[in-house]
């Protein structure tokens, strides 16, 4: 490590080592890890040092022992069931709600952020109030307004009342709505369920066979590849025939309310606390995916529309081929983040007690198990989650960028 | 709920408009309908479907306002959404709070004003008034709540209040504008004096508040003696640096002996408390967050690692589960005797939390500062940490503005959290109210209501603003 500088005389000297830059730059980082780690080996310490003086385990064996606790609306669940399984239990509906919560964001999100800039008056301006709006009131708010005022203590009737609808001339109602848990239809897996599966997955090879096939086609002969009516049609044939031919595959199972009113049986149950969570945090997170659609199709230069029209397509066919696909590259990025903004708000579904990761943590907190390791499991969680999106999310959007020079 | 702000992407630019639009042209009203109501036949059903949607819905939101709703729960507790469970001798403090920064905000409204003419002045750039009319235009959310508040109270003590803070921030204001350019620092040196002896007004001024207030004071005090002009230029820095450190231990000296006591954080609640901690959060996180900023983009490959895996850490997990830690095991941390309050945590992860998402921001100020800049301040031979005082960081800092006031907002809506961890915020008061035996279960859809426009009266006026700044100081555009 030296270095050396030349002088006004012409001649080399050695530069004192606490002035050399190579020197200063090693120290200096040195410095500052030693200090964040002395930080953190402080903090460790007291951590350490308390944990035993309140007689805390610090291991993880929780893990493996009994809730002693029943986790909301989930039948499969008993009070027996291991705290690791509890922990599965709120990650799948994290997930759920994230899931659903998201698919209702991306709809709405672009209806309303196109209907920003429509040409109709009423439509813009009913977009922009809803923007504005739903904005600027905090998740949580919106949550709890869903969970208390529109369920809990809104219209719906309650559970032994709850209404039901059928359609014309059948028994079996497809729709119960009550003011804790909504039940629709579900299917139940038969006995070959698991070969029409196989089935389904070879017409997925078939399906990318044809597009393939499809694609060559174009290539060699310049004709439309309608690649994906063609892979739609060989999907749809080959899970057909593996459907017929494997037979007794899924039964419709009809939601029917018990004789006591207390309970539903068959179908499927949407309880309160989930419907709240996903419609509350669709609703808001629409209006952030609203802004974003809007101003990336805002930012596409007018050039393009202008070049579009100069080619004689028709407004469809501009904003199809021309508009759409640039504004969407410019929108995937803040999008993503505001995925991921919704899944990690899932967490407020504490509020109306939705079983997810977070409530069933504090839960199984206020029930005696250790805090520190909960809370660093229920960060991991998050944490896996929020890189594992990001992570598959981002590759897309780097098959979507152009590539520069 | 955590960046509400689409493009802080980096590389990403708000769109804008590139052609100036012509003064809008005025159609009769007939042919404006037709043209954007009417125009083909699809818009034409869907204003009819929207129209008839619109008709019902209306209607059905007005009979909830002025007919079927029950706005007693929220007519009889104005006082707990407020300030809580706010001890009620002691309630002056928050009016006296209320107008002393009522008046700092005019003060430094008139003194950006009055610079703003300054600036225009020197340049020759004639400068634009707002009107009174645009101003109640860019306001009327939160003027829309307070005169809802105004009509559900039952006495006229708020209505006095209100009229003193406004009174108050208009004759400050005026008079900010009244101060010459040059002396714009003093003014500004004023302005925070107010700010602090504001909060302190309601906490007391004891302990180590004389810090918080010691930063004005010694930039007022600075800002006087650089005016002192003696012969000999020694006597002159002696003189300053001892003012200086003499304000610093008289206003110590006040703080430990006086040690007027007020009321601590512990005890306030209500919107007042969302908005206090909202704020306290953002002034603690601000020089974390650009500590955190500048250590992600240092040549120190140790600092990079350290600080991106903390912001990355922190933007990774909800905040309520930092919320969570901050419940039930920070104490393990501190070896503190007194167990930290409920608040004290919460904001302590409020501010742990918000650092990194104001990190990822002043990282994007310091990354639209072109690198000429830096080069050009190398070639003057600053050092690396003048470049970035005087070169980097004013430029960085003046770019962020509106996207902290963005992330302040959203900040603001996360108190909302509080309730989930039992402080008693504005949504957690709600809860209290429909605790008391008249309300149980009564009225759950107007008190929501009436905490969702205190918290949109005021998200929706910052981000007007924060919209305004952007155009103002034309960010992105050069």
């Amino acid at each position: 490590m030296t270095q050396t500088t030349i002088d006004s005389s012409g001649r080399q000297s050695r530069v004192v080592w606490y002035r050399n830059i190579r020197v200063l730059r090693v120290v200096g980082q040195a410095i500052a890890v030693v200090g964040v780690v002395a930080l953190l080996w402080w903090l460790f310490n007291n951590l350490v040092t308390n944990l035993d003086r309140l007689n805390i385990n610090t291991d993880f064996g929780f893990l493996g022992r009994p809730t002693q606790f029943q986790v909301p609306y989930d039948e499969g669940f008993n009070p027996r069931s291991s705290v690791w399984s509890m922990m599965l239990v709120g990650v799948k509906n994290t997930l759920l709600a994230g899931f659903f919560g998201i698919i209702l964001a991306s709809i709405l999100g672009l209806l309303v952020g196109i209907g920003r800039l429509s040409s109709n008056w009423l439509v813009a301006r009913l977009a922009t109030l809803y923007v504005e709006t739903l904005r600027n009131i905090p998740p949580l708010v919106v949550i709890v307004f869903v969970g208390f005022a529109v369920f809990t203590f809104g219209p719906f009737p309650i559970l032994s009342e709850a209404d039901q609808f059928s359609l014309f001339g059948s028994d079996h109602s497809f729709l119960i709505l009550s003011n804790t848990i909504w039940a629709v239809p579900s299917l139940i897996a038969g006995e070959n369920a698991g070969l029409f599966w196989l089935a389904a997955l070879a017409g997925l090879g078939a399906a990318a066979a044809v597009a393939w096939w499809r694609t060559r086609v174009r290539e060699r002969t310049g004709k439309p590849h309608h690649r994906v009516l063609f892979g739609l049609g060989a999907f749809l044939a080959v899970a057909a025939t593996g459907y017929l031919i494997a037979g007794d595959v899924y039964a419709l199972s009809w939601p029917e309310l018990s004789e006591t009113g207390r309970r539903i049986t068959g179908g499927f149950e949407l309880n309160f606390g989930f419907i709240s969570v996903t419609v509350a945090l669709g609703l808001y997170t629409a209006s952030h995916i609203a802004e974003i659609v809007r101003g990336s199709i805002l930012a596409v230069p007018k050039g393009q529309s202008e070049a579009a029209n100069a080619l004689a397509l028709s407004s469809f066919q501009r904003y199809r081929y021309v508009v759409l696909p640039q504004a969407f590259r410019v929108a995937v990025p803040p999008i993503i983040s505001q995925y991921l903004n919704l899944v990690k708000n899932t967490s407020l579904g504490i509020a109306v007690s939705y079983a997810e990761i977070t409530m069933l943590t504090q839960t199984s907190i206020g029930n005696g198990r250790p805090a520190p390791q909960s809370i660093i499991l229920l960060m991991g969680v998050y944490l896996a989650l929020s890189l594992t999106i990001s992570s598959l999310l981002n590759v897309y959007n780097r098959r979507l960028q152009l590539v520069e020079r | 709920m955590m960046s509400d702000r689409p493009f802080l992407e980096p590389g990403l630019e708000e769109p804008r408009l590139l052609i100036e639009e012509g003064p809008r042209e005025k159609l009769p009203p007939a042919r404006w309908l037709r043209r954007h109501l009417f125009n083909n036949w699809y818009n034409t059903a869907i204003t009819v479907l929207l129209l008839m949607v619109l008709g019902y819905g209306g209607y059905r939101f007005l009979l909830f306002l002025f007919v079927s709703g029950r706005w007693a729960p929220v007519r009889q507790n104005l006082t707990l959404f407020m300030v809580g469970r706010f001890p009620r001798s002691e309630l002056w403090r928050v009016v006296a709070q209320l107008i002393i920064w009522s008046g700092a905000l005019g003060l430094a409204w008139g003194a950006a004003i009055a610079g703003a003419r300054f600036r225009a002045a020197q340049t020759g750039v004639p400068y634009r008034e707002d009107p009174v009319l645009a101003r109640v235009r860019r306001y009327w959310g939160l003027l829309a709540l307070l005169l809802l508040m105004l009509l559900l109270t039952e006495s006229v003590g708020p209505l006095i209040v209100a009229i003193g803070a406004i009174g108050a921030g208009a004759i400050m204001q005026w008079a900010g504008t009244r101060v010459p350019g040059q002396y714009s620092d003093l003014l500004w040196a004023l302005v925070g004096m107010l700010a602090v002896g504001g909060y302190q007004i309601v906490s007391g001024f004891h302990g180590n508040g004389w810090l918080w207030m010691g930063v004005p004071l010694a930039a007022g005090v600075g800002g006087l003696t650089r005016r002192v002009n003696w012969q000999r230029p020694r006597r002159v820095r002696i003189i300053r640096l001892g003012s200086i450190f003499g304000v610093l231990l008289l206003s110590y000296l006040f703080y430990t002996f006086v040690d007027l006591r007020g009321v601590g954080w512990d005890k306030w609640e209500g919107l007042y408390l969302n908005l206090v901690a909202a704020t306290v959060a953002i002034v603690l996180s601000f020089p974390l967050g650009l500590l955190l900023a500048l250590a992600r983009r240092s040549t120190f490959p140790a600092l990079r690692v350290m600080s991106t895996a903390y912001i990355e850490l922190i933007r990774g997990v909800p905040l309520i589960s930092l919320l969570l830690m901050g419940r039930f095991f920070i104490g393990f941390f501190l070896n503190t005797d007194t167990p930290l309050s409920a608040l004290t945590r919460a904001i302590a992860a409020f501010t742990l939390f918000t650092a990194a998402y104001v990190a990822e921001i002043v990282r994007g100020g310091l990354q639209s500062v072109p690198r000429g800049q830096i080069e050009a301040g190398q070639s003057l031979g600053l050092s690396p940490l003048g470049v970035t005082r005087l070169i980097v960081l004013p430029q960085a800092l003046r770019a962020v503005i509106p996207a902290m006031v963005g992330q302040f907002i959203s900040l603001f809506k996360d108190t909302s959290l509080l309730s989930i961890i039992s402080v008693a915020e504005i949504l957690q008061v709600r809860a209290l109210v429909h605790t008391q035996p008249a309300f149980r279960g009564f009225g759950i859809a107007e008190t929501l209501v009436f905490v969702m426009l205190a918290f949109w009266a005021f998200s929706f006026t910052m981000s007007r603003e924060s919209q305004r700044l952007e155009r103002r100081l034309g960010v992105g555009e050069r």
